[in-house]
């Protein structure tokens, strides 16, 4: 449902469908509504066979890297000769993306059971939902649910723990995320070792973002075909897809579409469209590590990994931040670089000097002290940004920076010739 | 039992590697450097400097040569247009907050940014008038001076306390471009090893108090020696300016110190520059020393030996060379002789992180090959002896105990006035460890060469050809008993 | 200079116990430190070096190795911060909603200078944050544990009278 607002008749409710309802977050009330017997089938199949289910789904990692799940489960070792781990990320820090945070607050036992099921089928004895320190309210329900789950005895022999992180943006990445929870500083690894060879302490991991893990009891329960059944465009995206539509719209919210999905009925139908009296300007897909879409790229842009490849962007997490004709362009693409410069971890030279750079010249031009050589001093330096770290957040501060100065040059433009008031930033 | 060996290309260069080689190091078979900070053969790999960027066919990206380990047929490229427009953004992007400190910075002249920056930086700096990164210099603990502004986060120091020194003490404090190297108040660097961190450092961010502002790298002479400290026999050089010593660094070497030395023997070099040496031979007339030149001195000494009879004792220093301990044993031989030494004893510090490694109790760096050569260890029964001995030969311990009815014959490199060798007939001025070539034998028995860094004051000269001119006179030079 | 203040030790009692029992989730002594400077935080309001050390101590590591940490994650506060601590988003999907008037409405309304200054009657520190995750409901702030939703500067005056 477009949550918090009514349900939308195009929206395909899977995930969402007991989001704002509050009884749906106790055992027993998710019980009633179907909840635990994908676990409870689960736990009598073998590992092997969860993970053939999976695969066979077509489901592919909801957290940003679309990579496939089954998949991913396959390379951890079939024989257990040291302890597995699963991880969830419930780090969610990219900017406009807020779904997991829903399916925390209202079905905290879906992400449980899910959890339960992905452990199971990785033969992992502990997993470690790793939620992000600011995440106060998800917090309190996940740890309230857990109590009553593990009250219930619906786990078997796996144990789920909630760890608790302290605000970093970077330990939504993968390797950052398993150091946190070692009690490390948040820094990404290199790869390899790969975390199914050598992951959390050292021992074979998986990491699941939480909304692929919402969708396993699914996919168990209504079988593989029916999950691949759900698509609309691309045949290598399938399922439903809980997109975070912010900014600039009537309505914004969780809506939980099939892949493929038009993204212009996403924002005109369901989301109403930007205030009245504007027109949309420009949209990010895919929370603001993905290149930023104009209006008529956004307007044929199909919601699946393959259509927002095709229109110049990605599907990443699936956070749609729109901007309508009132938005300064120039000032949220420097507001995005000190997010990312705020944010960057201090290993990589590149990273750590270059976002920091990257937006004292955003600033430097917003203060009407920027020159023409600004644009492609920055295309340069966002250039020498990517593909050379450790992991992408130097990339991820890049690609609104270059499609900015490629699709809205004339707003930098204005700055630069004086055309436009300065804008001061603190 | 010939091992599977791994053939690779490096800028057209074809090597065989062993197996789990890392592109780094099969470079420098190939005789080409990967430009790199973060890496270190003796420290865990960071991968995090970004500086080794190599281009590796049908790699989709470039790879850092630091992390990536060879395989069969692979082609590598430093050169290529992708891998050096890489490097030298990294280098921009290091230089943005680094300070324009080399006229004022210790690492000037040995310096890898300005190295690096010299070979394929760019000529001039995009960063404008924007303000660089300031934070206040920081003393860490007793020799170490970190200045955060000249820091590029290799991070090199950390994982040296981390895993060789196994202290963590420092740390890498906040995130992004406000990181910086950190310490926690409570905990100083004043592990016995913790001065490597100023080797590691690349730039002249982690500085010797010691050597602060002391000499430009470039007017330094280096000469390999071997450490005097104590009896674990590090590699080391000698740095000297206009013939001081002026600073003592590590020499890698695999077998005994990898590239490390403790601090004790990083300080132990002011003696060597002693100004109070013995210039001249020195013999007792009218029972007096009075100074005069070789041949007399010699004369005398050979008169003593030859018309002497029975008992003869050795006190030597264990950080003679074993070539004039040897000498000094030959010179004897017609006497019923013993030999002793005396080993000044401390605190062994051990280095965990690499094998067999530690600041040894031992503080002397030839007691092993004293000992191989006959010495005992301890002065007490050669001291006994040597109040009745015929002749007593103290070889450059100044503090020895020595009292005889015999004829003592001193060969040292100072002559203290409340010194008991003041007693000799003959004074012979000697060269120190850093004025000669030499042999000393560590702990483990393995013998090391060290060699001369600075000219020994006035007609002073090696105690091996000193005792060797004796002993050739005597004819006992080539016998070996 | 030094104080010479008796320290007052953390991890005692049932506090002890806490730490205990946050131990055994975790197969090493060290994973369990950001839950062990979470409980920090919690009892004292802040973690001071002293702290660390302590926590370093009952970690088995070094206290520049907890300080290491500590830096890293902004949540932690390493200085006291006034009793109610603000943290308003300004990342760029609030940020269009109008996030910046959010600030300088708490700013104005409680007296604090600036972002990250504490208030004169040292009750509000006010400060800027990124994402928190919660875009679609923008403006959001984090007011100590509370997660407020939709938070605007004609709310703020109700807001601060609340807490107050």
């Amino acid at each position: 449902m477009g949550f918090p607002h009514k349900p939308h008749p195009k929206e395909t409710v899977v995930l969402s469908q007991h989001f704002g309802d509050a009884d749906a977050r106790t055992v027993k009330g998710w019980t009633k509504r179907g909840g635990y017997e994908a676990l409870a089938q689960a736990l009598k199949m073998t590992p092997l066979e969860v993970i053939e289910v999976v695969k066979e789904s077509g489901l592919r990692g909801r957290g940003g890297a679309g990579f496939p799940t089954g998949l991913k489960w396959s390379f951890m070792p079939k024989e257990k000769k040291k302890p597995h781990y699963l991880c969830v990320n419930a780090d969610e820090s990219e900017p406009g993306t807020f779904k997991d945070r829903e399916i925390m607050r209202w079905t905290p036992h879906a992400l449980l059971e899910g959890t339960a099921i992905a452990a199971h089928a990785i033969q992992a004895e502990v997993a470690y939902i790793y939620i992000r320190g600011e995440f106060t309210e998800p917090w309190t329900i996940m740890e309230k649910a857990l109590a009553e789950a593990n009250a219930a005895g619906v786990f078997g022999k796996i144990k789920i723990v909630l760890h608790r992180g302290a605000g970093a943006y970077i330990c939504g990445e993968e390797t950052a995320l398993m150091n946190s929870i070692e009690g490390k500083r948040g820094n990404p690894r290199i790869k390899p070792p790969f975390p199914a060879a050598a992951g959390l302490f050292g021992m074979p991991t998986t990491i699941n973002n939480v909304e692929t893990l919402a969708a396993v009891p699914h996919i168990l329960k209504r079988g593989a075909a029916w999950y691949k059944g759900l698509c609309l465009s691309s045949p290598k995206s399938m399922g439903t897809k809980l997109f975070s539509v912010c900014g600039h719209v009537q309505r914004p919210g969780n809506y939980e579409v099939t892949m493929g999905f038009p993204l212009k009925d996403l924002l005109y139908d369901m989301c109403g469209g930007v205030p009245a009296g504007r027109t949309l300007k420009a949209c990010i897909p895919g929370g603001s590590s993905v290149p930023i879409l104009n209006r008529e790229e956004t307007e044929r842009t199909l919601l699946d990994y393959e259509g927002c490849v095709a229109a110049g962007s990605m599907l990443g997490s699936g956070g749609v931040i729109v901007f309508d004709d009132s938005t300064d362009m120039v000032y949220q693409i420097m507001r995005l670089a000190r997010f990312y410069a705020h944010e960057s971890c201090a290993q990589c030279t590149q990273c750590r000097e270059g976002t920091a750079w990257t937006t004292k010249i955003m600033e430097r031009i917003l203060a009407g002290q920027g020159k023409m050589q600004d644009l492609d001093l920055l295309l340069d330096l966002s250039e020498n940004m990517t593909g050379k770290t450790i992991c992408v957040l130097s990339d991820s501060c890049a690609a609104p920076v270059v499609s900015g100065i490629k699709k809205f040059k004339n707003e930098f433009e204005d700055y630069i010739a004086g055309r436009r008031k300065p804008v001061m930033v603190a | 039992m010939a091992d599977v060996m791994i053939n690779v290309t490096i800028d057209g260069v074809p090597v065989s590697v062993a197996p789990g080689t890392l592109v780094i190091e099969a470079a420098k078979q190939a005789g080409v450097l990967v430009p790199h900070y973060c890496y270190h053969p003796g420290l865990p790999v960071a991968g995090v400097c970004r500086m080794c960027l190599v281009e590796i066919e049908k790699a989709p990206k470039l790879q850092i040569a630091c992390a990536t380990t060879v395989t069969e047929g692979m082609v590598v490229k430093t050169q290529s247009e992708p891998a050096k427009d890489a490097r030298q953004s990294v280098l921009e992007f290091l230089l943005i907050n680094h300070p324009l400190d080399c006229p004022i910075c210790d690492q000037a002249g040995e310096c890898e940014l300005q190295d690096f920056v010299f070979q394929e930086g760019r000529s001039g700096t995009r960063y404008g008038e924007y303000a660089k990164r300031f934070n206040p210099v920081e003393d860490f603990g007793p020799d170490v001076l970190y200045v955060p502004n000249r820091c590029i986060l290799c991070t090199r120091c950390v994982r040296f306390m981390d895993d060789v020194a196994q202290e963590p003490v420092l740390n890498v404090s906040e995130r992004g471009d406000r990181a910086y190297i950190g310490i926690h108040p409570e905990a100083r660097l004043d592990h016995p090893w913790a001065g490597n961190v100023v080797d590691l450092c690349p730039v002249g961010s982690l500085l010797s108090k010691d050597f602060l502002h002391k000499a430009r790298a470039w007017e330094l002479d280096k000469t390999a020696s071997i450490c005097t400290g104590c009896s674990q026999g590090c590699s080391v050089t000698l740095d000297t300016r206009d013939e001081v010593v002026v600073r003592v660094r590590p020499r890698p070497n695999l077998d005994v110190n990898r590239y490390f030395i403790c601090d004790h023997g990083r300080a132990n070099y002011r003696w060597m520059n002693r100004g109070d040496r013995i210039e001249a031979p020195l013999v007792r007339r009218d029972g007096e020393l009075h100074a005069t030149d070789w041949d007399e001195a010699f004369a005398r000494v050979l008169g003593i030996l030859r018309g002497a009879s029975g008992k003869a004792v050795a006190l030597v220093s264990p950080a003679a060379s074993s070539e004039a301990l040897d000498l000094a044993r030959r010179l004897l031989s017609a006497f019923e002789w013993t030999g002793a030494f005396q080993v000044v004893m401390g605190e062994e510090a051990p280095l965990p992180g690499v094998p067999n490694l530690a600041l040894r109790a031992e503080r002397a760096p030839n007691a092993k090959g004293a000992e191989q050569l006959g010495y005992t260890r301890g002065y007490d029964a050669a001291v006994k002896a040597a109040a009745s001995a015929a002749v007593v030969l103290v070889l450059d311990d100044p503090d020895c105990p020595v009292e005889t009815a015999g004829a003592l014959i001193y060969a040292g490199t100072v002559l203290p006035p409340e010194t008991a060798c003041r007693a000799a007939q003959v004074v012979l001025p000697i060269a120190n460890v850093a004025e000669e070539d030499g042999t000393f034998v560590n702990r483990d028995g393995r013998a090391q060469k060290y060699f001369q860094a600075k000219p020994a004051p006035g007609m002073a000269r090696p105690a091996a050809w000193v005792l060797g001119e004796l002993a050739a006179a005597l004819g006992v030079a080539e016998a070996r008993q | 200079m030094t104080v010479t203040e008796e320290y007052r030790a953390v991890f005692e009692g049932k506090v002890l116990e806490e730490l205990q029992s946050i131990l055994s989730r975790y197969p090493t002594k060290q994973a369990a430190l950001l839950p062990a400077l979470w409980v920090v935080q919690r009892e004292r309001g802040w973690i001071s070096d002293r702290n660390m050390a302590e926590v370093a101590e009952a970690l088995g590591i070094t206290p520049a190795y907890v300080k290491g940490v500590v830096t890293f994650y902004t949540m932690y506060h390493q200085h006291p911060v006034g009793r109610n601590f603000v943290q308003v988003c300004t990342t760029s999907p609030c940020n269009i909603c109008g996030a910046e008037g959010v600030v300088k409405a708490f700013l104005e309304q409680t007296g604090a200078k600036d972002a990250g200054a504490t208030s004169p009657d040292g009750k509000w520190t006010i400060i800027e944050v990124e994402c928190l995750g919660a875009c679609g409901f923008a403006t959001p702030v984090l007011i100590n544990d509370d997660f407020l939703e939709n938070v605007t500067p004609e709310k703020v005056p109700e807001i601060v009278k609340k807490y107050r």
